[in-house]
């Protein structure tokens, strides 16, 4: 994708890392077509992202792409996806519903230990879940949540006031930062301010040893980790580099090895994967897929009919955006499920697809006709500045709506104003603004589309301010059908409906990539690389 | 008699005068921009990155959406000169006004008038500019109006400097004994005299609020709606290995700009001070 590395420094890009992000580290050894012959063990992995340094090691509520890039090697969930879709557990052996779907009983791993040696037990997995997750890091996802409780000494049950679907659970436990901490470390302090954030003591195959601020952390090897025989290698050092020009001289030069999450600029992309000596791939983001999406505020007066917002997009050619602008790593979005989304993604969605003619048969049809040279209506249009693809779309989507006789005026805000005037004051009429989103639909991807995720101040929700009974009740449908096939086809209604109300749709999904030395082995071998733990990764000499 | 005097002084500074040849012809791709590229220079025509001389009808080729960079540099000159201009004048009229009353008067209003110059002076530009520009939000006369308030130091404390040097001459006594009121004496008599040298430095201010302008749309901070220089250069930079002309040409407009304006204020300089009339 674009140049987007820019201004990753200043944004973070999950930006709620409160949903239920269901992410997987690849539980056992996959290896890479790359990897050749026996791991090599030792030595020092360098690796950096396309954004900068978080505010803090760990940040228990998410906070963002950089915090979640750092602490998930140190930190371990209950369980991981694997490439293949599958679940498997991670510091939990196995879990179970209840006949009726009301609780889980899920086994935590045995002989796992802290980072500072005292054994990880049932107690750290029930502090964790009701202290961590249910009040920062999945507290939408834990709505219907009503305790949880050891059975036995290696068991905890989950209990919920509503029938909850396996899929919803499995990518709970999953979820990005839904980690088990220590509860000796966190239990009677104010999780978000205590110090361990910035020297974490986890169960994961990286010890925290230092953060030289501004410059870089050093982890090394956690020789008692729980999986025999890993980590590979004896140090991790996770560098920032401030902009993308700069990570791609240091990956030329060798002194970084790995960049994930557009370490830099496609057209430097090219050139450093021409040596031969660099890979790029778009792999390891199939659970952490971006859009850019285009979003219409109902509380417009022209936005009231369908076939206003349906004009909108149907005036853009998002192949041409995907080209130009993110110089072919995007493709046009079909609906609110993104395309890899192997659960619940279905193409047969209203196409809005790009038809100018259309468009002004439509904007005609809802009672804006074209006089002459006057606009039909003229319209503010806020690109979000967090990443400078989203101002060049912004010029672009200016002049299609104007080819189409929609006045346009546009402003570029800095990511607080952005964030402020979109979901606090409401203050645009067309946004151009993005979202990642999980498999699992409820809550992240839903509540841009319901009346509860109207949550005014509050970034990532639902901004349209676009509401009806029936979407409202569909969704409450989906949360608690536990047949999978009944739930998929919920889904693929919504994604139905939606496509065709339009009050906010992906323009594009974007294909991130990760930048690596052909030395490097076994990366990107999980649906959300970025998070995950890096057991497994090794370099050849 | 006079003026012609003034011409002359003027254009013996070989460099004031190409300056000026110069900045006419800017001025005059700027004015005649409507007419030769009526459509907005925005707009997508053509592939993206087609270099300078591939296609004859995009002389200095595409950037990296497939905009005609000619377009977009003829009217970033309107853009440009534009700013200069205002903001320069913005900053003019903020610096004599503080700097006359300051000199003028003296006492407490020179000591509060000076106090906040200094303020302003402490105040890293850039940054206040940038502030300026993201709380009043990145329109045209925004960043005008945010130029022209970090730039008038320079002009105050000038002002005032001739005023100090003017304010106790015979002829503003004369004045003052004929019983003219202070602001007549401002305005007729001491400011025509005080002029000169805070010409020179107005038109040192345009440079200075191009430079300004230019940082704040490679920013990504300057109007979205109109092509300026800066911002072409901004937009470019990711690509500068593979295409730096996206880059270099509009950066090379605004040195030769920068360098006829700063040639320009040297001319006006030779031709105004008396003291340097028969070098």
């Amino acid at each position: 994708m674009g140049n987007k590395e820019g201004v990753m420094n200043q944004i973070s890009r999950r930006v709620f890392g409160t949903g239920v992000l269901a992410t997987g580290l690849v539980g056992s050894l996959v290896h890479s077509s790359r990897a050749q012959g026996e791991p090599k063990r030792g030595g020092t992995l360098v690796a950096t992202w396309g954004g900068g340094e978080p505010q803090a090691c760990y940040v228990p509520a998410g906070g963002g792409s950089s915090p979640t890039f750092s602490s998930s090697k140190l930190f371990e969930r209950l369980g991981n996806r694997k490439m293949t879709g599958e679940f498997v557990g991670e510091l939990a052996e196995e879990w179970k519903p209840a006949p009726d779907f009301k609780s889980y009983t899920v086994k935590i791993r045995k002989g796992v230990k802290f980072h500072d040696g005292k054994p990880m037990t049932v107690d750290d997995v029930i502090y964790s879940v009701s202290e961590i997750w249910k009040k920062y890091a999945a507290a939408p996802a834990l709505s219907d949540f009503a305790g949880i409780e050891t059975s036995g000494d290696d068991a905890v049950v989950f209990k919920f006031n509503k029938p909850t679907p396996e899929f919803f659970f499995a990518s709970l436990l999953c979820g990005n930062v839904n980690y088990i901490v220590p509860k000796h470390v966190y239990a009677g302090t104010d999780p978000v301010t205590n110090p361990a954030n910035n020297a974490p003591i986890g169960t994961g195959p990286w010890k925290f040893k230092e953060w030289v601020r501004g410059s870089h952390f050093e982890y090394v090897k956690n020789e008692s980790y729980w999986r025999p025989g890993f980590p590979y290698m004896d140090r991790l050092i996770i560098r920032y580099v401030r902009d993308p020009a700069g990570r791609a001289a240091a990956i030329e030069a060798g002194e970084i090895h790995i960049g994930v999450f557009n370490p830099i600029a496609p057209p430097d992309i090219k050139r450093l994967t021409a040596t031969g000596k660099f890979v790029a791939t778009s792999k390891g983001y199939e659970e952490s897929v971006w859009a850019t999406t285009l979003e219409c505020n109902m509380r417009n007066p022209v936005f009231a009919k369908t076939e206003v917002r349906q004009a909108m997009f149907h005036a853009i050619d998002r192949n041409l955006i995907a080209k130009t602008v993110y110089y072919g790593y995007a493709r046009p979005g079909t609906g609110p499920i993104f395309s890899p989304n192997k659960e619940f993604f279905t193409p047969d969605t209203y196409k809005t697809g790009f038809d100018p003619k259309k468009a002004a048969a439509l904007l005609d049809a809802a009672g804006f006709p074209k006089k002459g040279s006057a606009k039909r209506f003229t319209l503010n249009l806020l690109a979000a500045g967090w990443f400078a693809e989203n101002g060049k779309i912004g010029s672009y989507v200016k002049q299609a709506l104007e080819d189409v006789g929609v006045g346009i005026n546009l402003t570029v805000p800095d990511r607080p104003s952005s964030i402020k005037r979109i979901y606090t004051d409401y203050d645009f009429d067309l946004a151009i603004s993005n979202q990642s989103n999980p498999s699992e639909p409820v809550p992240t991807t839903t509540q841009y589309y319901t009346s509860d995720g109207i949550k005014k101040g509050i970034p990532f929700r639902n901004a349209s301010g676009f509401h009806t009974d029936e979407v409202d009740a569909l969704v409450e449908k989906i949360k608690i059908e536990t047949d999978p096939a009944k739930r998929k086809a919920m889904v693929v209604e919504f994604q139905k409906i939606i496509s065709k109300e339009a009050p906010l749709l992906p323009l594009l999904e974007l294909e991130s990539t990760t930048v690596a030395s052909t030395k490097v082995q076994n990366h990107s071998n999980d649906p959300n690389y970025l998070a995950a733990s890096w057991h497994d990764i090794w370099m050849a000499s | 008699m006079e003026r012609f005097a003034f011409l002359g002084r003027f254009a013996r500074n070989r460099g004031a005068l190409a300056g000026t040849v110069i900045i006419l012809l800017v001025a005059f791709a700027a004015l005649s921009a409507p007419v030769f590229f009526p459509t907005d220079p925005l707009r997508m025509v053509a592939q993206p990155e087609l270099w300078p001389g591939e296609d004859p009808a995009f002389p200095l080729g595409t950037d990296s959406l497939g905009r005609d960079m000619l377009a977009m540099l003829v009217h970033g000159a309107r853009a440009t000169l534009l700013i200069g201009l205002f903001a320069s004048a913005v900053a003019t009229l903020i610096g004599v006004s503080v700097g006359a009353a300051a000199g003028y008067f003296g006492g407490w209003i020179d000591e509060t008038a000076m106090r906040a110059v200094e303020l302003f002076q402490t105040i890293p530009n850039l940054i206040f500019v940038l502030t300026i520009v993201v709380i009043l939000g990145s329109t045209l006369h925004n960043i005008v109006i945010a130029i022209g308030i970090v730039s008038w130091t320079p002009i105050a404390r000038m002002t005032r400097a001739e005023f100090l040097a003017l304010r106790d001459r015979e002829f503003v006594q004369a004045c003052r004994s004929m019983g003219m009121g202070d602001f007549g004496i401002i305005v007729r008599e001491i400011l025509p005299n005080a002029l000169p040298p805070v010409i020179v430095l107005s038109s040192l201010v345009v440079a200075g609020a191009i430079l300004f302008e230019s940082a704040v749309s490679f920013l990504g901070l300057g109007d979205p709606n109109i092509a300026s220089w800066g911002r072409l250069v901004g937009d470019g930079r990711e690509l500068i290995r593979s295409s730096w002309y996206i880059c270099a040409i509009p950066g090379v407009a605004i040195m030769v700009t920068v360098l006829c304006l700063n040639l320009i204020g040297d001319g006006l300089n030779d031709a105004l001070n008396p003291k340097l009339r028969d070098r």
